[in-house]
Formats: C-alpha cells, sequence, structure tokens
C-alpha cells in the first residue's frame, strides 16, 4: 500500500514550469530516493509535498487524504516530516531545547501556556533519548546556532524525526560533508528512520544506491525512471540524462 | 535542586527588595520615583514579551498600556459616582483585561507576519489609536485627558490609598505577580515556541506550530500585561491623557527594553530601572536630558547591543574563571579619560545651550562667553578622546587574557 500518492503534479513559477506532471506512489516503509540533475525540480517537489508551495495542479494523497492545500504545520500534525537542504533549526536556542520544540506537538502540548516545559519529566526524557541517538547528548546545553555543521546536520535529522513522524522527506542530508562524515551520516539515517518511510533527495550516487530500495529519476521536472537501484543503473535511458554525466564529474 | 534552590533565592530577593525600598527610602520624591519604576517594569517586561522573545517589533504598544489606564480610570469615575463599589487592588486587572482584549482584536490580524508588515502594522495602529483619543473626547477627554481618584473604594489591609505609599505596595504585589507570570510564561510550550518562531519561523510550521498562532498568544499576553502596568499608572497618577497612548510612550518602552538587554528576563527590568532614574534625575538639571537620552540610545545600539543585562552577562567567562578582578584596572585606564570625555561633552553641551552667562555644572562655575572655557573643555575633550582611544588595545589584550582558556592564559602569563 502506497502511504504517499502523487497525481498528475504540477508547479508553475510565473511561466516556467518546474513540475511538470509528476505520477509518484511511495510504498510504506520503503527507503525511496530522488535524483537528478540540478535545477530538476528535487526541492520544489519537496515544498510541494510539506506544504511550503502549493500545486499549480494535479493532487498529493498522505495515507489516502488529500494534502495538497495543507499549511506545512497541518501537513506536519498527520505525520509527514522533513529536514532542510539548507541547515533550519532555531540557532538561538540549546540543542535541547530544539529538539524539546520538535517534540512538543506530537507530545499533545499544542500552544499550552499552563505546562512548565522542565517539570515535564516524559518530554524531557524523549528529547534526551533523540539526543543520543544522534549523537549529541553532550552539546545539549550549547546554543543550536554554535555547534559544528555535520552536528547541525545531525540536529536538523534529529528535529525531523523526533515527532515519530511515519513519512520523513530528507533533502540532501549529506550535502557539504566529507566522506567520513557522511559515512557517519548515512549510519545514523539508517538507524533513525528504521521503520518509517523515508523519501530523499540526495546527490551523492554511491549513498543513494548505499540507502534506497527505490530511486526515481527526475528530469526537467519529470518522473522518466523508477525502479530498484539495479534497474536504475542498467536504464540507458538515465544513463544518458544523469549518471554518465554525474560520473565523468566525479 | 541546588538551582532550584539558587532560583527561589532570586525570587525571594526581588520580592524582599520590593518591599523594604520604600522603608530605606522614605522620602516622598523616592515613593514616587518607585511608583513609577514599577509601572515601567511591567511595562517593559510585557513589551520584551513581543520584540525580546517573540521577535516582533513594535512601535504602538503604549496602545495597550493607554486603553488599559483608561478604561481603570473610567472605573475609578464610575466608582466616585458610586456605580459599582470593589476595591482599587482590582483596578490593573480591568486594564489587564482591556489590553488583552486590544490585544486579541489586533493581533487576529497584525501578527500574521512578523519583520517589517509586523512594525508598519504597529505604527499604523498606534498613530490610529492616538489620534483617536483626540477625536473621541467622550472617552478620552480629548487633549485634557481623563481624571479618577483612587480613594473612593473600600480600604484593604487598612490602606485608604490616601499616599504614595500605599500605592506603592499595591503596585509591588502587582510587579512582583506580573513579572512571575511574565517569567513562567517564557517556559511553557506557548513561550519557547515564541523563541523558537522568533529564530526561524518557517522551520516551526514544519514540526507542527502555526507560526502565526504561537505569535497571536504572545502578543494578546504582551497585551494584557501592558494593560496592566497602564492599570498601575491610573492608580497612581489618577490622570492619563492622549500621551499615555501615543507613539512617544511606545518609543520610550522600546528604549528600555532596549537599553536593558533584549535578550535576558532582567533586561527590560534593568532598563526601565536605568530610564526612570534618569528621568527624574537628569530632567530636573537639564533641558537636554532627552538629548542625552537619544545618545545613550545610540550608543547601545552600537556599541553593547545586548544591553546593560547583556554586558553583564559577558563578564560571566571570566569570572567562571576567576581573572574577573583582572579587568579593573584596565577598565579603569579606559573608564577615567572616557569620563573625562564624557564630562568634558557634556560641559559642551550644556554651555551652547545655557541661557545664562554662567554655567554651574560639578561645583565649577564656567562663564558661557569665555573663549578660555571653551577651549580649555575642547582640549580636555581631546585629550579624554585621545587617551580613551590609546588604552582601547590594552584593555582588548586583557580582555581576551581574561577570557581565553587557562592553557593559553598561562603561556600568555610566561612570555
Amino acid at each position: 500500500m502506497s502511504i504517499l500518492s502523487m497525481q498528475d503534479l504540477r508547479k508553475n513559477f510565473g511561466a516556467t514550469e518546474i513540475i511538470r506532471g509528476v505520477d509518484l506512489d511511495i510504498e510504506t516503509g520503503e527507503k525511496h530516493a530522488i535524483i537528478g540533475p540540478n535545477g530538476a525540480g528535487k526541492s520544489t517537489l519537496f515544498h510541494l509535498i510539506s506544504g511550503k508551495y502549493a500545486p499549480t495542479a494535479g493532487s498529493i494523497r498522505f495515507k489516502n487524504q488529500p494534502i495538497e492545500n495543507l499549511s506545512p504545520y497541518q501537513i506536519n500534525r498527520l505525520g509527514v516530516a522533513r529536514s532542510f537542504q539548507v541547515t533550519n533549526i532555531f540557532p538561538r536556542l540549546s540543542v535541547f531545547e530544539n529538539i524539546r520544540c520538535a517534540l512538543l506537538w506530537t507530545s499533545g502540548y499544542g500552544y499550552s501556556f499552563r505546562h512548565l516545559l522542565d517539570r515535564q519529566r516524559a518530554l524531557n526524557e524523549n528529547a534526551g533519548e533523540v539526543l543520543e541517538k544522534i549523537g549529541l547528548a553532550g552539546k545539549a546545553q550549547i546554543p543550536a546556532g554554535e555547534i559544528a555543521y555535520s552536528e547541525q546536520r545531525a540536529l536538523e535529522l534529529g528535529m525531523a524525526i523526533a515527532g515519530g513522524a511515519e513519512l520523513i522527506l530528507l533533502d540532501e542530508p549529506v550535502a557539504g560533508m566529507s566522506h567520513s562524515e557522511a559515512d557517519n551520516a548515512v549510519r545514523l539515517i539508517r538507524k533513525v528512520t528504521e521503520g518509517k518511510t523515508l523519501v530523499m533527495v540526495e546527490h551523492d550516487m554511491n549513498i543513494v544506491f548505499d540507502l534506497a530500495d527505490r530511486i526515481s529519476v527526475l528530469v526537467y521536472g519529470e518522473v522518466i525512471a523508477c525502479g530498484a537501484p539495479a534497474e536504475i543503473r542498467a536504464n540507458a535511458q538515465v544513463q544518458e540524462a544523469y549518471l554518465g554525466e554525474a560520473q565523468a564529474h566525479a | 535542586m541546588k538551582a532550584l534552590a539558587a532560583k527561589s533565592g532570586v525570587w525571594a530577593g526581588y520580592l524582599a527588595v520590593l518591599l523594604l525600598l520604600p522603608l530605606i527610602f522614605d522620602s516622598i520624591l523616592a515613593i514616587s520615583i518607585f511608583n513609577q519604576m514599577a509601572i515601567a517594569i511591567v511595562f517593559a517586561l510585557s513589551y520584551n514579551m513581543l520584540l525580546g522573545q517573540g521577535g516582533m517589533l513594535s512601535f504602538g504598544h503604549a496602545v495597550y498600556f493607554g486603553l488599559g489606564g483608561f478604561l481603570a480610570v473610567h472605573a475609578l469615575l464610575m466608582m466616585e459616582n458610586e456605580a459599582v463599589y470593589f476595591s482599587i487592588a482590582f483596578i490593573p486587572l480591568i486594564g489587564g483585561l482591556t489590553g488583552l482584549l486590544a490585544g486579541v482584536f489586533v493581533g487576529s490580524f497584525s501578527t500574521r507576519k512578523a519583520g517589517t508588515v509586523f512594525a508598519m502594522i504597529s505604527l499604523g495602529i498606534g498613530e490610529l489609536v492616538a489620534a483617536s483619543s483626540l477625536i473621541f473626547t467622550g472617552f478620552f477627554g480629548g487633549e485634557a485627558g481623563v481624571s479618577g481618584d483612587r480613594t473612593f473604594g473600600p480600604p484593604l489591609f487598612g490602606m485608604d490609598f490616601f499616599s504614595d505609599v500605599d500605592v506603592y505596595y499595591l503596585a509591588a504585589f502587582w510587579v512582583f505577580v506580573s513579572t512571575v507570570f511574565m517569567y513562567l510564561f517564557t517556559r511553557t510550550p506557548a513561550g519557547r515556541m515564541a523563541n523558537a518562531v522568533r529564530d526561524n519561523p518557517e522551520r516551526a510550521e514544519f514540526i507542527g506550530y502555526s507560526a502565526r498562532w504561537v505569535r497571536f498568544i504572545s502578543f494578546c499576553a504582551s497585551g494584557m500585561f501592558a494593560g496592566i502596568a497602564g492599570g498601575l499608572f491610573a492608580l497612581n497618577y489618577e490622570f492619563l491623557t492622549d500621551e499615555n497612548l501615543n507613539l512617544v510612550t511606545s518609543g520610550r518602552v522600546l528604549l528600555m527594553a532596549y537599553i536593558g538587554g533584549l535578550g535576558f528576563f532582567i533586561g527590560p527590568i534593568i532598563g526601565a530601572i536605568i530610564l526612570t532614574l534618569m528621568n527624574f534625575l537628569l530632567s530636573n538639571y537639564t533641558e537636554l536630558w532627552l538629548l542625552y537620552l537619544g545618545i545613550m540610545f545610540v550608543l547601545t545600539v552600537l556599541f553593547l547591543p545586548r544591553g546593560f543585562a547583556g554586558f553583564i552577562m559577558m563578564h560571566r567567562l571570566a569570572w567562571l574563571r576567576g581573572r574577573l578582578h583582572t579587568l579593573a584596572l584596565p577598565y579603569l585606564l579606559t573608564g577615567l579619560p572616557a569620563l573625562l570625555f564624557v564630562l568634558c561633552a557634556v560641559c559642551l553641551l550644556e554651555l551652547s545651550h545655557a541661557a545664562e552667562p554662567d554655567l554651574h555644572f560639578l561645583g565649577l562655575s564656567l562663564a558661557r562667553d569665555s573663549v578660555t572655557v571653551w577651549a580649555a573643555l575642547l582640549l580636555l575633550a581631546t585629550l579624554g578622546w585621545y587617551l580613551t582611544r590609546k588604552s582601547v588595545p590594552g584593555l582588548r589584550r586583557a580582555w581576551e587574557a581574561a577570557n581565553a582558556p587557562d592553557a593559553e592564559a598561562a603561556r600568555e602569563q610566561a612570555t
């Protein structure tokens, strides 16, 4: 059964068509990678799913419920969480507070001004567990804007998974990392998304083929191929449009 | 546990200071300064809920203060006309309720966006309400304002509120309660998410929170506490005019919060105390005090962007490393010439403004028209400026040494 389903999804900015009719089904529990050359519309597709942009046409269904006209916070409350290509955290709040904030809504606190956060034992323990998981327990009290880049990426990931969302969208989770940092990040992603559905945009082909169960190739706003890593590797059209070029550069 | 004890200690100290102040300084002038401080503290803290905690720059915060105050004065008038009868201890609640309702109304459309849009709407609302106060004279009393009398209510604990001291204790109660609640608000989910939305509204939306709704809650709470401050103002002065809700008052609360330090809960309290003191002390001596206030604000923005509270907190690291004392001499070496410069500059400003031929300043009698006096002052000012500039690198070195990790500091001393 598919957890997320897009039908004839389109997005224009003025006269420019960025997404030109995407049909894509994400199966429950799979790790799905979206690859494609620069400017193919990968990030835009993420923004459409997560509600940052409203589509020009087409439908997006999450667990059979249409979400294409909902706000980001409404989509998040249904169980879709995401990370960002450019680190997007709360820089002046401590690492711990960042995670705790990401837990608040799903822990049922809403906009409460009757609960004192420091007294919420279960909430604080949960936040501590997430910090342990992403390896930042030692930096809990440092302002998030002051930790190292790769640590901020881990925090970003932690915030995406903290709320217990079923569908996690990761936008280039290892961008800008060294090889060893990227290896750690992949291990971390594998660990924290266990049992969840993962959709990721990524440029690093080693990581994509390592992590993904299925891959979709997006070129000029259209999905030109979708399948298991081996199929994608063998697909002539894909090689021409994307892989050949990427390998030539690598 | 230790942290909890320390925190309780701070609050107990705060309460003790509030209660003991009028016993230590018991002159009429002192009490009237304390009353004004109490009002300013609540008002400035409420402003910081918007700007410091929630990232909303408002140019119209006096609207909630003023409306709360006007409603409170009208409540006093009703009591005078025997339409109602209750203890005036509850008057600030009327102000708070008014501020809350005004906040709900304005916030419903102004909190959609932060940044420039919010700032412009707040400016527009501020101007609109200030203008209305001169148009709807039935309620606002026009330029003459509205006055009431606080002594018609029943006495409370033997206080009849004829004297300012009685008002002080009532105000101290409300200041303490308001401070506690505003502090606790920062520790709740709504308060913490206000910080998160301030830092990054986009991210807040992707963890399930509507940035607009988060801002709206802070905005309403802030309006309510501003209204409480307005109610206290009405009790203290028994008199409100359009000036209490116009842009001058809005600007002054911004200055208080900013000069005190937006990033710290205690910052606006410090700012409120400093500005109230300056207002009282300087305005008695010089007509130029608003000019000095303006200069002080500009200097704070330029050199102490985190305000006085930030300046104090800057020394935490040096203090923790046990090297705070090493800064005393360098501070003196920079501070004394800087003080000389400031005094000479103030003297020159006062001279150029003086109406009488002789200016009395710090025990000196200076002739306004004497070239020698001007030349000497200019020379001294230049000297002060030069010495200040010259001592800054030394201060910077001392600062770095005081804050350096231990190993580095040891190496520094060895060389």
